[in-house]
């Protein structure tokens, strides 16, 4: 199957994915915290209805996917291709999701809200994922009584969503800007005018493989189109920023560094995952500098080594198991 | 920096909330954010507070008293207590209490994006540009073009509703 993360990337080198969400909600029932199974039930089969029973051509490209019906392992996985949020691969218990082929497009119900429509695309596509996002809400807006209210704006669980329900984001690679250390002063200056920024992977130290995502944080009294573009602008000064930096690096210190990585994940017999962040994050930066001239996509080998999406493929395996076998993935898809 | 909690890992998750108008600024790790309820997925970092933010407007007293929403049963104090609401008519039931609490998420009470039924862009284009935060969004994106007179022009018009507050 070829997933979104396969798809070229428009600035990738900086831009890893974008992502779209939308909160929506049908009056005449609770919220999804507070429903009652059958309630559930019934308005999974309203939005199924009103998304794959409709006639558009965009929902001959979806699938209805009832939770129960998704293995374990699946289901887990679907958290690290980013596809759904933790809470909802995690209790998933009368729960359901509409995907497109590639998954670009998941339609999560009975999240936090009724409704929730994400679009994930591979580098910096805010307006195409905006559109796509749309159209779809338009589908469902068309077909359901939305709570909507012309003050408030699109009714949400939570007010911090009320209004355009609409959060934009943008995953970047940002190496040098953070080596830098201009993350902080980029966070204080962004946070000003209602975006945030936040480290995307690690447990711990620092942000792993320095990816970072930025994302708006108003939804009310801030139309689509301008936080989609503000967004836009933000990230396309980041972006900008970092290939500059990226030029004046060192030549042969970037050169080892990357090198090094690329040659440790081509020769490894165990990987653990935090490791596998960081060094196919500098494949990434030797990739982008010119040093590395092989064709690699890093954000699949990113996805496809995390822990569910090995135990998807090869099943269950023990923290050791999956180290050894996410070596193998590594050697085999750089050989 | 550090993260503030645990004093131990570099703060990587950065927010900025801003609660009864005094702004706050926490940096964490992403260990001690997911803690706090923030991870990528949550959106924003606000959840965690949010019940303390409804703490300050519960004592003011509610207009509603011990009122029930009608659809779910839901007090406003159940509300308070999990930051959310209960179901859509929530909102109509107890506006009044949820207003000072959304103002200081949003700054803003109106919307001003897309209504069902019609397109975005046909909403945006009859009600112009004429919310601060729209104002600033369109100020950032001319500087960033560079056209500084019409920047300008709105930078004025910013002046001028900040000052009438």
């Amino acid at each position: 199957m070829s997933c979104w993360y396969n798809m070229e990337a428009p600035d990738g080198d900086i831009a890893v994915s974008t992502r779209i969400r939308l909160a929506r909600n049908i009056n005449g029932y609770p919220f999804p915290a507070r429903m009652s199974d059958a309630q559930r039930l019934e308005v999974n089969a309203k939005i199924k209805e009103a998304i794959i029973g409709s006639d558009s051509p965009a929902a001959k490209r979806l699938k209805y996917i009832d939770m129960k019906d998704v293995p374990e392992n699946e289901r887990l996985s679907m958290l690290e291709r980013h596809i759904a949020s933790r809470e909802f691969v995690l209790n998933s218990d009368n729960k359901a999701i509409i995907l497109s082929e590639d998954e670009s497009v998941s339609i999560m119900i009975g999240e936090e809200d009724h409704i929730r429509i994400q679009i994930i695309m591979p580098g910096l596509q805010l307006e195409k994922a905006y559109e796509i996002a749309e159209s779809i809400d338009d589908l469902l807006c068309e077909r359901l009584d939305m709570a909507f209210d012309g003050t408030l704006g699109f009714i949400t669980e939570c007010p911090t969503n009320l209004g355009t329900g609409l959060r934009a984001s943008v995953m970047l690679h940002l190496p040098v800007s953070e080596s830098n250390g201009d993350i902080q002063k980029l966070s204080r200056s962004v946070n000003k005018i209602g975006y945030t920024v936040r480290g995307m992977y690690g447990e711990g130290s620092n942000a792993a493989g320095s990816l970072y995502q930025i994302s708006n944080q108003v939804t009310l009294g801030i139309s689509e189109k301008n936080a989609v573009d503000n967004l836009k602008i933000i990230t396309g000064q980041l972006i900008q920023k970092e290939r500059e930096l990226q030029k004046k690096l060192d030549k042969i210190k970037t050169e080892d560094l990357c090198m090094r990585a690329l040659g440790i994940l081509k020769y490894a017999r165990v990987l653990s995952s935090a490791e596998l962040i960081t060094l196919i994050c500098r494949v990434k930066l030797g990739i982008n500098t010119g040093v590395i001239k092989e064709d690699i996509n890093t954000i699949k080998i990113l996805i496809e080594g995390q822990p569910y999406m090995l135990m998807k493929t090869y099943g269950d395996m023990t923290e050791d198991e999956r180290d050894i076998s996410r070596a193998e993935m590594v050697r085999n898809a750089l050989k | 920096m550090l993260c503030e909690i645990c004093k131990k890992n570099v703060a990587t998750t950065h927010i900025r909330s801003v609660i009864n108008g005094v702004a706050k600024e926490s940096h964490l790790c992403a260990e001690c954010a997911a803690k706090q309820g923030v991870d990528t997925f949550t959106d924003n970092g606000l959840s965690g507070m949010l019940s303390s933010m409804f703490g300050d407007v519960m004592s003011l007293g509610s207009p509603s008293g011990g009122a029930r929403c009608k659809c779910c049963g839901s007090t406003f104090s159940d509300i308070a207590e999990t930051g959310k609401a209960g179901c859509p008519e929530c909102y109509k039931t107890f506006y009044e209490e949820f207003l000072p609490y959304i103002k200081r998420v949003h700054g803003s009470v109106k919307h001003v994006g897309k209504i069902p039924g019609r397109s975005a862009e046909a909403t945006a284009k009859e009600k112009g540009s004429n919310t601060l935060s729209d104002l600033k969004a369109e100020l950032a994106k001319l500087v960033s073009e560079e056209k500084f007179e019409q920047a300008a022009q709105v930078r004025d018009k910013i002046r001028e509703m900040e000052a009438q507050g």
